[in-house]
């Protein structure tokens, strides 16, 4: 075993290393962003789209009740999405991958489901509450 | 002596019909990992590095779009081939560029390592332009964690196979060989 830890060379660790560095630069810009959004009144809305069409547009803040619901695109690719508790998740989908079902529940700002074969993404978004409206004039 | 012709294309054959079944036999492997949807252990990398010791830049990338090409038609969709292909191709580019950087200064793990996390980001940044927000490579560290533990696994893997094998070890010493004349 320790023949293998010395196999490790310097260059190896710094390469790794930058490389993980690397794959959080995504998360740094996105919450960079997000800190520009009013978090206080802001709510998080699910938005679904299919192939790259907005097909609904869910607020998840407060949105306690649970229901669940079908979405079936003309060639029959069916994706069934359960809200509960402020949370959206794919339940059921008849696509070959099932990776959209496997990721479970989401519920923070950015976070995404997506599912590949059916070209359905489900994002969410937060939205500054009614304070977007206000213009104030002189 | 040098391989002869007919020897290095019987080998890449080889090594390209050895990644095919490899990553055929990886994805009937049910999916380790529960908490990473869509991450993959990547055990056709070990065939990727050997490659890449053991054969020149040109052939090596012909094993990898060989093995890209037969296991999509073997039961892969367009969707699983852009995905391979984007992740395979990222991949490549930068394990030749770490193994660049000589054998003094670098070992198989890290470029093992590197194939592995770039493969995620190729991949992700197919998917994050197919889905067409880039949201999606916010699940870029959670691959990457995997990523360096399942690099690191196969560069050990690969390495041994690379010292103990004998022809391999052969194939290496020849191209090393072949670069310092």
């Amino acid at each position: 075993m320790n023949a293998y830890f010395h196999m490790i060379k310097r260059w190896d660790a710094i390469i790794i290393i930058a490389l993980v560095l690397l794959s959080f630069l995504p998360l740094a810009i996105f919450s960079y962003q997000q800190t520009k959004v009013d978090q206080t009144n802001a709510n998080l809305v699910a938005v679904i789209t299919v192939d790259n069409e907005e097909i609904e547009r869910i607020t998840l803040t407060g949105n306690t009740e649970s229901h669940t619901f079908d979405i079936t695109a003309s060639d029959g690719d069916t994706n069934t999405i359960e809200i509960k508790n402020n949370q959206i998740r794919i339940k059921a989908a008849t696509c070959p991958d099932q990776v959209c079902v496997r990721t479970g529940f989401i519920a923070k700002a950015g976070e995404t489901i997506v599912c590949l074969p059916h070209k359905l993404v489900i994002e969410i978004q937060t939205e500054s509450g009614e304070t977007d409206d206000i213009i104030i004039s002189s | 002596m040098a391989m002869t012709k007919n020897q290095r294309l019987v080998y890449i054959a080889l090594l390209a019909s050895q990644a095919v079944i490899i990553s055929l036999i990886e994805r009937a492997i049910p999916f380790p990992f529960a908490i990473a949807p869509g991450a993959k252990l990547g055990l056709a990398n070990i065939i990727t590095c050997m490659a890449l010791y053991t054969l020149s830049t040109k052939d090596a990338a012909k094993v990898v779009a060989i093995r890209i090409v037969l296991s999509t038609l073997l039961g892969g969709t367009i969707s699983s081939f852009m995905y391979s292909a984007s992740g395979a191709i990222l991949s490549f580019i930068g394990m030749w560029a770490v193994k660049k950087l000589g054998p003094n200064r670098v070992s198989l793990i890290g470029v093992s390592t590197a194939g592995a996390i770039l493969h995620n980001v190729g991949q992700l940044m197919i998917a994050s332009w197919i889905a067409q927000t880039w949201t999606v490579l916010l699940y870029l560290p959670v691959l990457s964690f995997i990523g360096i533990l399942s690099g690191i696994a196969i560069g050990i893997f690969a390495n041994y196979l690379l010292n103990h094998v004998e022809k391999l070890h052969y194939y290496r010493d020849l191209r090393e060989l072949k670069r310092n004349i």
